[in-house]
Protein backbone atom coordinates (compact mmCIF):
# COMPACT_ATOMS: atom_id res chain seq x y z
CA UNK A 1 0.00 0.00 0.00
CA UNK A 2 3.35 1.87 0.75
CA UNK A 3 3.68 2.46 -3.51
CA UNK A 4 -0.18 3.06 -4.06
CA UNK A 5 0.14 5.97 -1.19
CA UNK A 6 3.59 7.72 -2.33
CA UNK A 7 1.83 7.41 -5.90
CA UNK A 8 -0.97 9.97 -4.96
CA UNK A 9 1.35 11.66 -2.45
CA UNK A 10 3.40 12.54 -5.43
CA UNK A 11 0.46 13.27 -7.83
CA UNK A 12 -1.16 15.62 -4.99
CA UNK A 13 1.94 17.14 -4.46
CA UNK A 14 3.00 17.79 -7.85
CA UNK A 15 0.49 20.03 -9.33
CA UNK A 16 1.23 22.83 -6.91
CA UNK A 17 5.44 22.23 -6.78
CA UNK A 18 6.39 21.63 -10.46
CA UNK A 19 4.55 24.61 -11.51
CA UNK A 20 6.68 26.36 -8.30
CA UNK A 21 9.06 25.36 -10.05
CA UNK A 22 9.01 26.03 -13.31
CA UNK A 23 7.71 29.54 -12.77
CA UNK A 24 11.61 30.10 -10.64
CA UNK A 25 13.37 28.38 -13.32
CA UNK A 26 11.19 30.91 -16.30
CA UNK A 27 12.09 34.19 -13.83
CA UNK A 28 15.78 32.83 -13.45
CA UNK A 29 16.32 32.81 -17.50
CA UNK A 30 14.58 36.45 -17.84
CA UNK A 31 16.68 37.67 -15.34
CA UNK A 32 19.04 36.49 -17.44
CA UNK A 33 18.17 38.61 -20.50
CA UNK A 34 17.70 41.43 -18.18
CA UNK A 35 20.41 41.49 -16.49
CA UNK A 36 23.10 41.02 -20.40
CA UNK A 37 20.19 43.65 -21.86
CA UNK A 38 21.07 45.93 -18.69
CA UNK A 39 24.79 45.93 -18.34
CA UNK A 40 26.42 48.71 -19.27
CA UNK A 41 23.54 49.31 -22.14
CA UNK A 42 21.05 52.09 -22.54
CA UNK A 43 17.15 51.30 -22.34
CA UNK A 44 14.45 52.76 -22.07
CA UNK A 45 13.20 54.06 -18.57
CA UNK A 46 10.48 51.97 -18.34
CA UNK A 47 12.25 48.62 -19.50
CA UNK A 48 14.61 49.12 -16.80
CA UNK A 49 11.82 49.45 -14.21
CA UNK A 50 10.42 46.48 -15.61
CA UNK A 51 14.22 44.33 -15.56
CA UNK A 52 14.83 45.78 -11.93
CA UNK A 53 11.70 44.32 -10.87
CA UNK A 54 12.01 41.05 -12.12
CA UNK A 55 15.67 40.74 -10.70
CA UNK A 56 14.18 41.71 -7.17
CA UNK A 57 11.51 38.69 -7.86
CA UNK A 58 13.96 36.03 -9.16
CA UNK A 59 15.79 37.32 -5.55
CA UNK A 60 13.15 36.79 -3.61
CA UNK A 61 11.84 33.78 -5.40
CA UNK A 62 15.46 32.27 -4.76
CA UNK A 63 15.36 33.39 -1.12
CA UNK A 64 11.44 31.75 -0.88
CA UNK A 65 12.00 28.21 -2.48
CA UNK A 66 13.29 26.44 0.31
CA UNK A 67 10.96 28.07 2.78
CA UNK A 68 7.26 27.71 0.18
CA UNK A 69 8.73 23.67 -0.29
CA UNK A 70 9.05 23.46 3.46
CA UNK A 71 5.51 25.04 4.07
CA UNK A 72 4.03 23.31 1.28
CA UNK A 73 4.66 19.81 3.19
CA UNK A 74 3.54 21.36 5.99
CA UNK A 75 0.30 22.13 4.99
CA UNK A 76 -0.31 18.54 2.86
CA UNK A 77 1.08 16.90 6.03
CA UNK A 78 -1.96 19.09 7.99
CA UNK A 79 -4.79 19.08 5.42
CA UNK A 80 -4.18 15.16 4.16
CA UNK A 81 -4.19 13.56 8.01
CA UNK A 82 -5.42 16.20 10.54
CA UNK A 83 -8.09 17.78 8.69
CA UNK A 84 -11.55 16.86 6.76
CA UNK A 85 -9.26 14.46 4.32
CA UNK A 86 -8.29 12.47 7.12
CA UNK A 87 -11.56 10.59 6.88
CA UNK A 88 -10.94 9.76 3.83
CA UNK A 89 -7.34 8.80 4.75
CA UNK A 90 -7.29 7.27 7.88
CA UNK A 91 -10.45 5.11 6.49
CA UNK A 92 -8.31 3.55 4.28
CA UNK A 93 -7.13 0.25 4.85
CA UNK A 94 -3.50 1.52 5.14
CA UNK A 95 -1.33 1.46 8.32
CA UNK A 96 -0.44 4.61 9.79
CA UNK A 97 3.30 3.76 9.66
CA UNK A 98 2.24 4.06 5.77
CA UNK A 99 1.05 7.38 6.41
CA UNK A 100 3.85 8.75 7.62
CA UNK A 101 6.72 6.99 5.53
CA UNK A 102 4.49 8.37 2.50
CA UNK A 103 4.51 11.61 3.20
CA UNK A 104 8.28 12.11 4.55
CA UNK A 105 9.68 10.55 1.23
CA UNK A 106 7.71 12.73 -0.71
CA UNK A 107 8.72 15.68 1.35
CA UNK A 108 12.91 14.54 1.00
CA UNK A 109 11.59 14.20 -2.66
CA UNK A 110 10.61 17.71 -2.94
CA UNK A 111 13.50 19.18 -0.78
CA UNK A 112 15.97 17.66 -2.73
CA UNK A 113 14.19 18.89 -5.92
CA UNK A 114 13.98 22.49 -4.68
CA UNK A 115 17.76 22.18 -3.81
CA UNK A 116 18.14 21.30 -7.59
CA UNK A 117 15.92 24.26 -9.10
CA UNK A 118 17.55 26.50 -6.51
CA UNK A 119 21.21 25.48 -8.17
CA UNK A 120 19.98 25.46 -11.65
CA UNK A 121 18.10 28.66 -11.47
CA UNK A 122 21.22 30.27 -10.04
CA UNK A 123 23.24 28.92 -12.71
CA UNK A 124 20.37 29.92 -15.37
CA UNK A 125 20.93 33.71 -14.30
CA UNK A 126 24.65 33.60 -14.41
CA UNK A 127 25.04 31.61 -17.97
CA UNK A 128 26.28 33.00 -21.00
CA UNK A 129 28.32 31.03 -23.91
CA UNK A 130 31.63 31.44 -21.81
CA UNK A 131 30.39 29.92 -18.58
CA UNK A 132 28.45 27.11 -20.15
CA UNK A 133 32.09 26.62 -21.38
CA UNK A 134 33.63 27.00 -17.32
CA UNK A 135 30.77 25.17 -16.02
CA UNK A 136 31.45 22.04 -18.57
CA UNK A 137 34.87 22.01 -17.77
CA UNK A 138 34.23 21.91 -13.54
CA UNK A 139 31.35 19.32 -14.03
CA UNK A 140 34.41 17.49 -16.42
CA UNK A 141 36.93 18.12 -12.84
CA UNK A 142 34.52 17.39 -10.69
CA UNK A 143 33.44 13.69 -12.47
CA UNK A 144 37.51 13.20 -12.59
CA UNK A 145 37.76 14.04 -8.72
CA UNK A 146 34.94 11.15 -7.97
CA UNK A 147 36.94 8.85 -9.67
CA UNK A 148 39.08 9.08 -6.47
CA UNK A 149 37.14 6.90 -3.98
CA UNK A 150 38.01 9.12 -1.00
CA UNK A 151 35.83 11.78 -2.90
CA UNK A 152 33.14 9.47 -3.92
CA UNK A 153 32.58 8.56 -0.58
CA UNK A 154 32.74 12.16 0.96
CA UNK A 155 30.14 13.53 -1.29
CA UNK A 156 27.70 9.74 -0.67
CA UNK A 157 27.99 10.93 2.91
CA UNK A 158 27.34 14.50 2.56
CA UNK A 159 24.07 13.32 0.51
CA UNK A 160 22.84 10.40 2.65
CA UNK A 161 23.34 13.25 6.07
CA UNK A 162 21.44 15.72 3.58
CA UNK A 163 18.36 12.66 3.39
CA UNK A 164 18.55 11.87 7.48
CA UNK A 165 18.38 15.90 7.80
CA UNK A 166 15.83 15.89 5.57
CA UNK A 167 13.76 13.31 7.17
CA UNK A 168 14.31 14.64 10.42
CA UNK A 169 13.23 17.87 9.84
CA UNK A 170 9.84 16.85 8.60
CA UNK A 171 9.51 14.24 11.09
CA UNK A 172 10.07 16.84 13.61
CA UNK A 173 7.29 19.03 11.36
CA UNK A 174 4.87 16.04 11.76
CA UNK A 175 5.69 15.59 15.82
CA UNK A 176 4.35 19.51 16.56
CA UNK A 177 1.19 19.22 13.81
CA UNK A 178 0.57 15.86 15.15
CA UNK A 179 0.69 17.01 19.19
CA UNK A 180 -0.73 20.35 17.86
CA UNK A 181 -3.67 18.97 16.43
CA UNK A 182 -4.90 16.84 19.40
CA UNK A 183 -6.09 20.17 21.16
CA UNK A 184 -9.48 21.67 20.11
CA UNK A 185 -8.13 24.97 19.35
CA UNK A 186 -5.98 26.41 18.12
CA UNK A 187 -4.49 23.89 16.79
CA UNK A 188 -1.80 25.74 15.01
CA UNK A 189 -0.48 27.90 17.94
CA UNK A 190 -0.12 24.18 19.75
CA UNK A 191 1.54 23.21 16.72
CA UNK A 192 4.29 26.21 16.77
CA UNK A 193 4.69 26.05 20.74
CA UNK A 194 5.22 21.68 20.41
CA UNK A 195 7.89 22.63 17.63
CA UNK A 196 9.57 25.49 20.01
CA UNK A 197 9.17 22.77 23.07
CA UNK A 198 10.72 19.79 20.54
CA UNK A 199 13.70 22.19 19.16
CA UNK A 200 14.49 22.95 23.20
CA UNK A 201 14.25 19.56 24.26
CA UNK A 202 16.39 18.36 21.58
CA UNK A 203 18.87 20.82 22.06
CA UNK A 204 19.27 20.04 25.76
CA UNK A 205 19.62 16.25 25.00
CA UNK A 206 22.56 16.88 22.41
CA UNK A 207 23.92 18.79 24.98
CA UNK A 208 23.80 16.70 27.67
CA UNK A 209 24.87 13.80 24.99
CA UNK A 210 27.85 15.78 24.28
CA UNK A 211 28.46 15.88 28.22
CA UNK A 212 28.11 12.43 28.78
CA UNK A 213 30.59 11.52 25.62
CA UNK A 214 33.08 13.42 27.21
CA UNK A 215 36.28 14.80 25.04
CA UNK A 216 35.24 12.40 21.90
CA UNK A 217 33.37 15.30 19.74
CA UNK A 218 36.04 18.01 20.71
CA UNK A 219 38.66 15.25 19.48
CA UNK A 220 37.11 14.91 16.44
CA UNK A 221 36.83 18.23 15.52
CA UNK A 222 40.54 19.07 16.28
CA UNK A 223 41.27 16.00 14.29
CA UNK A 224 39.53 16.59 11.11
CA UNK A 225 41.18 20.07 11.28
CA UNK A 226 44.55 19.23 12.44
CA UNK A 227 44.96 17.25 9.22
CA UNK A 228 46.16 14.26 11.00
CA UNK A 229 43.68 11.41 10.52
CA UNK A 230 41.36 14.02 8.80
CA UNK A 231 39.43 11.33 6.91
CA UNK A 232 38.85 9.09 10.25
CA UNK A 233 37.50 12.39 12.19
CA UNK A 234 35.35 13.27 9.33
CA UNK A 235 33.81 9.18 9.11
CA UNK A 236 33.59 9.74 12.63
CA UNK A 237 32.09 12.97 12.78
CA UNK A 238 29.47 11.53 10.15
CA UNK A 239 28.48 8.91 12.03
CA UNK A 240 27.42 10.61 15.13
CA UNK A 241 25.47 13.16 13.24
CA UNK A 242 24.00 10.57 11.21
CA UNK A 243 23.49 8.62 14.90
CA UNK A 244 22.01 11.74 16.47
CA UNK A 245 19.53 12.74 13.28
CA UNK A 246 18.29 8.82 13.56
CA UNK A 247 18.09 8.76 17.14
CA UNK A 248 15.65 11.97 17.25
CA UNK A 249 14.01 11.17 13.87
CA UNK A 250 12.84 7.73 16.01
CA UNK A 251 11.64 9.81 19.28
CA UNK A 252 9.56 12.10 16.74
CA UNK A 253 8.11 9.47 14.66
CA UNK A 254 7.10 7.64 17.69
CA UNK A 255 5.57 10.80 19.25
CA UNK A 256 3.56 11.48 15.50
CA UNK A 257 2.56 7.84 15.59
CA UNK A 258 1.37 7.70 19.18
CA UNK A 259 -0.69 10.62 19.05
CA UNK A 260 -2.20 9.86 15.46
CA UNK A 261 -3.46 6.47 16.59
CA UNK A 262 -4.39 7.36 20.14
CA UNK A 263 -5.59 10.92 20.04
CA UNK A 264 -6.60 12.00 16.60
CA UNK A 265 -8.87 14.76 16.46
CA UNK A 266 -10.16 15.94 13.42
CA UNK A 267 -13.17 18.38 14.29
CA UNK B 1 -21.72 -13.63 13.74
CA UNK B 2 -22.53 -9.98 14.29
CA UNK B 3 -20.92 -7.95 12.02
CA UNK B 4 -20.96 -5.10 14.22
CA UNK B 5 -20.37 -5.84 17.87
CA UNK B 6 -20.20 -3.10 20.65
CA UNK B 7 -19.96 -4.71 24.16
CA UNK B 8 -19.74 -1.75 26.99
CA UNK B 9 -18.62 0.62 25.09
CA UNK B 10 -17.58 4.12 26.15
CA UNK B 11 -16.02 7.25 24.86
CA UNK B 12 -15.35 10.06 27.17
CA UNK B 13 -13.56 13.52 26.18
CA UNK B 14 -12.23 14.69 29.48
CA UNK B 15 -14.87 14.62 31.97
CA UNK B 16 -17.54 15.03 29.41
CA UNK B 17 -19.13 11.26 28.40
CA UNK B 18 -20.29 10.83 24.82
CA UNK B 19 -21.20 7.29 24.68
CA UNK B 20 -21.56 5.16 28.26
CA UNK B 21 -21.46 1.46 28.71
CA UNK B 22 -23.14 0.90 24.91
CA UNK B 23 -23.83 -2.53 24.10
CA UNK B 24 -25.07 -3.35 20.08
CA UNK B 25 -25.12 -5.89 17.82
CA UNK B 26 -25.46 -5.53 13.98
CA UNK B 27 -26.32 -8.85 11.99
CA UNK B 28 -24.95 -9.00 7.69
CA UNK B 29 -28.02 -8.37 5.49
CA UNK B 30 -30.13 -5.59 8.07
CA UNK B 31 -30.27 -1.85 7.28
CA UNK B 32 -30.05 -0.14 10.38
CA UNK B 33 -31.40 3.42 11.57
CA UNK B 34 -28.93 4.87 13.99
CA UNK B 35 -31.42 7.35 15.82
CA UNK B 36 -31.16 10.17 18.03
CA UNK B 37 -30.75 13.99 18.71
CA UNK B 38 -27.72 16.44 17.96
CA UNK B 39 -24.92 15.48 20.43
CA UNK B 40 -26.55 12.02 21.46
CA UNK B 41 -23.46 9.98 19.99
CA UNK B 42 -24.30 8.15 16.43
CA UNK B 43 -21.05 10.22 15.05
CA UNK B 44 -19.08 9.04 18.08
CA UNK B 45 -20.12 5.36 17.52
CA UNK B 46 -19.29 5.67 14.10
CA UNK B 47 -15.54 6.93 14.60
CA UNK B 48 -15.32 4.17 16.94
CA UNK B 49 -16.60 1.90 14.28
CA UNK B 50 -13.93 3.43 12.20
CA UNK B 51 -10.85 3.63 14.21
CA UNK B 52 -10.89 7.24 14.01
CA UNK B 53 -11.34 7.53 17.88
CA UNK B 54 -10.26 5.07 20.54
CA UNK B 55 -12.61 3.37 23.03
CA UNK B 56 -12.12 4.93 26.80
CA UNK B 57 -13.80 1.69 27.57
CA UNK B 58 -15.23 -1.18 26.49
CA UNK B 59 -14.86 -2.50 22.98
CA UNK B 60 -16.09 -2.54 19.48
CA UNK B 61 -15.47 -5.41 16.88
CA UNK B 62 -16.05 -5.58 13.36
CA UNK B 63 -16.51 -8.98 11.75
CA UNK B 64 -14.83 -10.21 15.59
CA UNK B 65 -11.70 -7.53 15.08
CA UNK B 66 -10.89 -4.49 16.50
CA UNK B 67 -10.85 -1.18 13.92
CA UNK B 68 -7.48 -1.57 12.19
CA UNK B 69 -6.16 -2.34 8.55
CA UNK B 70 -8.09 -5.67 8.38
CA UNK B 71 -11.49 -4.09 9.31
CA UNK B 72 -11.18 -1.15 7.16
CA UNK B 73 -11.19 -3.26 4.16
CA UNK B 74 -14.75 -4.86 5.10
CA UNK B 75 -15.96 -1.53 6.08
CA UNK B 76 -17.51 1.64 3.52
CA UNK B 77 -17.57 5.11 5.59
CA UNK B 78 -19.53 7.85 4.25
CA UNK B 79 -18.27 10.91 6.52
CA UNK B 80 -21.03 13.82 7.64
CA UNK B 81 -19.81 15.85 5.36
CA UNK B 82 -17.78 15.75 1.99
CA UNK B 83 -14.08 15.13 2.69
CA UNK B 84 -12.41 14.12 -0.46
CA UNK B 85 -9.79 16.13 -1.94
CA UNK B 86 -11.06 19.15 -3.51
CA UNK B 87 -8.09 19.25 -6.21
CA UNK B 88 -8.87 15.62 -7.23
CA UNK B 89 -11.25 15.26 -10.68
CA UNK B 90 -14.02 12.64 -10.67
CA UNK B 91 -12.37 10.41 -12.63
CA UNK B 92 -9.31 10.59 -10.30
CA UNK B 93 -11.25 10.03 -7.36
CA UNK B 94 -12.62 6.67 -9.29
CA UNK B 95 -8.83 5.51 -9.60
CA UNK B 96 -8.30 6.48 -5.81
CA UNK B 97 -10.88 4.07 -4.47
CA UNK B 98 -10.10 1.81 -7.06
CA UNK B 99 -6.48 1.64 -6.20
CA UNK B 100 -7.27 1.13 -2.44
CA UNK B 101 -10.14 -0.75 -1.97
CA UNK B 102 -10.19 -4.20 -3.67
CA UNK B 103 -14.32 -4.50 -3.60
CA UNK B 104 -14.69 -1.24 -5.64
CA UNK B 105 -17.12 -1.75 -8.51
CA UNK B 106 -15.26 0.81 -10.97
CA UNK B 107 -18.35 0.09 -13.63
CA UNK B 108 -20.94 0.70 -11.26
CA UNK B 109 -19.92 4.06 -10.37
CA UNK B 110 -19.12 5.11 -13.45
CA UNK B 111 -22.99 4.40 -14.32
CA UNK B 112 -24.67 5.91 -11.19
CA UNK B 113 -22.14 9.12 -12.57
CA UNK B 114 -23.52 9.09 -16.01
CA UNK B 115 -26.92 9.17 -15.08
CA UNK B 116 -26.73 11.66 -13.14
CA UNK B 117 -24.71 13.91 -15.59
CA UNK B 118 -21.95 14.50 -13.50
CA UNK B 119 -18.65 15.27 -16.39
CA UNK B 120 -15.96 12.66 -14.69
CA UNK B 121 -13.53 15.10 -15.85
CA UNK B 122 -14.34 18.06 -13.33
CA UNK B 123 -12.50 18.13 -10.47
CA UNK B 124 -14.45 17.75 -7.40
CA UNK B 125 -13.89 21.51 -5.93
CA UNK B 126 -16.29 22.89 -9.11
CA UNK B 127 -19.34 20.67 -8.27
CA UNK B 128 -22.04 21.90 -6.86
CA UNK B 129 -22.49 21.27 -3.06
CA UNK B 130 -24.86 18.39 -3.55
CA UNK B 131 -23.02 16.90 -6.62
CA UNK B 132 -19.99 16.66 -4.13
CA UNK B 133 -22.19 14.85 -1.93
CA UNK B 134 -23.79 12.25 -4.50
CA UNK B 135 -20.29 11.52 -5.80
CA UNK B 136 -19.17 10.64 -2.25
CA UNK B 137 -22.15 8.29 -1.51
CA UNK B 138 -21.23 6.89 -5.53
CA UNK B 139 -18.09 5.80 -4.38
CA UNK B 140 -19.01 4.92 -1.02
CA UNK B 141 -21.81 2.57 -2.49
CA UNK B 142 -20.01 1.34 -5.29
CA UNK B 143 -18.18 -0.66 -2.85
CA UNK B 144 -18.82 -4.49 -2.04
CA UNK B 145 -18.57 -4.20 1.49
CA UNK B 146 -20.01 -6.20 4.16
CA UNK B 147 -20.48 -3.11 6.53
CA UNK B 148 -21.84 0.70 5.02
CA UNK B 149 -21.59 3.30 7.72
CA UNK B 150 -23.13 6.23 6.78
CA UNK B 151 -22.80 9.46 8.76
CA UNK B 152 -26.10 11.56 7.86
CA UNK B 153 -26.29 10.71 4.42
CA UNK B 154 -29.18 12.75 3.89
CA UNK B 155 -28.41 15.96 6.34
CA UNK B 156 -27.55 18.82 4.14
CA UNK B 157 -29.40 17.94 1.16
CA UNK B 158 -32.64 18.81 -0.82
CA UNK B 159 -35.70 15.99 -1.14
CA UNK B 160 -35.11 15.34 -4.35
CA UNK B 161 -31.61 14.61 -3.64
CA UNK B 162 -32.62 12.77 -0.55
CA UNK B 163 -34.46 10.22 -2.61
CA UNK B 164 -31.80 9.92 -5.43
CA UNK B 165 -29.37 8.97 -1.82
CA UNK B 166 -32.05 6.42 -0.11
CA UNK B 167 -32.71 4.78 -3.85
CA UNK B 168 -28.80 5.12 -4.42
CA UNK B 169 -28.43 2.78 -0.93
CA UNK B 170 -30.63 0.48 -1.35
CA UNK B 171 -30.38 0.20 -4.98
CA UNK B 172 -26.35 -0.72 -4.11
CA UNK B 173 -25.36 -2.41 -1.48
CA UNK B 174 -24.84 -6.07 -0.85
CA UNK B 175 -27.68 -7.81 0.39
CA UNK B 176 -25.11 -9.75 2.80
CA UNK B 177 -24.07 -6.51 4.45
CA UNK B 178 -25.28 -4.34 6.99
CA UNK B 179 -26.19 -0.89 6.65
CA UNK B 180 -26.09 1.81 9.62
CA UNK B 181 -27.75 5.24 8.90
CA UNK B 182 -27.16 7.67 11.36
CA UNK B 183 -29.56 10.64 11.12
CA UNK B 184 -32.57 12.55 12.86
CA UNK B 185 -34.25 13.11 9.89
CA UNK B 186 -36.52 10.03 10.65
CA UNK B 187 -39.19 10.76 8.43
CA UNK B 188 -36.93 10.50 4.99
CA UNK B 189 -35.34 7.20 5.89
CA UNK B 190 -37.94 4.94 7.73
CA UNK B 191 -39.21 3.22 4.88
CA UNK B 192 -35.69 1.61 4.12
CA UNK B 193 -35.22 0.58 7.60
CA UNK B 194 -35.36 -2.81 9.18
CA UNK B 195 -34.29 -1.99 12.70
CA UNK B 196 -33.55 1.10 14.72
CA UNK B 197 -31.62 1.95 17.33
CA UNK B 198 -32.38 5.14 19.46
CA UNK B 199 -29.67 6.59 21.37
CA UNK B 200 -29.58 9.43 23.77
CA UNK B 201 -26.59 11.17 25.49
CA UNK B 202 -24.23 8.31 24.71
CA UNK B 203 -26.58 5.30 26.12
CA UNK B 204 -28.91 3.16 24.29
CA UNK B 205 -32.17 3.56 24.62
CA UNK B 206 -34.41 1.25 22.14
CA UNK B 207 -33.05 -1.40 19.72
CA UNK B 208 -35.74 -3.00 17.90
CA UNK B 209 -37.11 -4.40 14.43
CA UNK B 210 -38.99 -0.97 12.51
CA UNK B 211 -42.26 -3.31 11.90
CA UNK B 212 -42.21 -4.74 15.36
CA UNK B 213 -42.19 -0.79 16.75
CA UNK B 214 -44.79 0.41 14.21
CA UNK B 215 -46.65 -3.20 15.51
CA UNK B 216 -46.48 -2.53 18.78
CA UNK B 217 -46.79 1.61 19.47
CA UNK B 218 -49.38 1.64 16.48
CA UNK B 219 -46.90 4.60 15.43
CA UNK B 220 -44.71 5.71 12.79
CA UNK B 221 -40.81 5.41 13.63
CA UNK B 222 -40.89 8.76 13.05
CA UNK B 223 -43.62 9.59 15.72
CA UNK B 224 -42.19 7.22 18.16
CA UNK B 225 -39.10 9.63 18.04
CA UNK B 226 -40.96 12.49 18.41
CA UNK B 227 -42.95 11.17 21.32
CA UNK B 228 -39.46 9.83 23.18
CA UNK B 229 -37.70 13.04 22.55
CA UNK B 230 -39.50 15.25 23.27
CA UNK B 231 -37.95 18.88 24.48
Amino acid sequence: MLGKLLKHEIRATAHTMLPLYGLLLLVAALTNVALRTLNGKDVPAPLAILFTILIIVFGVGMMAVGLVTVFAMVQRFRKNLLRDEGYVMHTLPVSIHAHIWAKVLVATLWYALAAVVFVLSALLVAADADFVHDMANVFLELMKSLGNLQNTEILAELLGLMVLGSVYLSLMIYASLAVGHAFSSPKMLWSILTFLGLVFATSLAVYALNSLSGTILDGLIDAFYDGFAAMTAWRALCALTAGYLILFSGAYYGITVWFMRHRLNLE
Amino acid sequence: MAILKCAGLSKRYGSVSALEGLDLAVEPGRIVGLLGPNGSGKTTLIKLANGLLRPSEGQVLIDGREPGVESKKLVSYLPERACLPEWMSVQGLLGFYGDFYGDFDRAAATEMLSRLEIDPKRRFKHLSKGNREKVQLILVMSRKAKLYLLDEPIGGVDPAARDFILSTIIRSYNPEAAVIISTHLIADVEKVLDDVVFISRGRLLLNASADDLREQRGKSVDEVFREVFRC
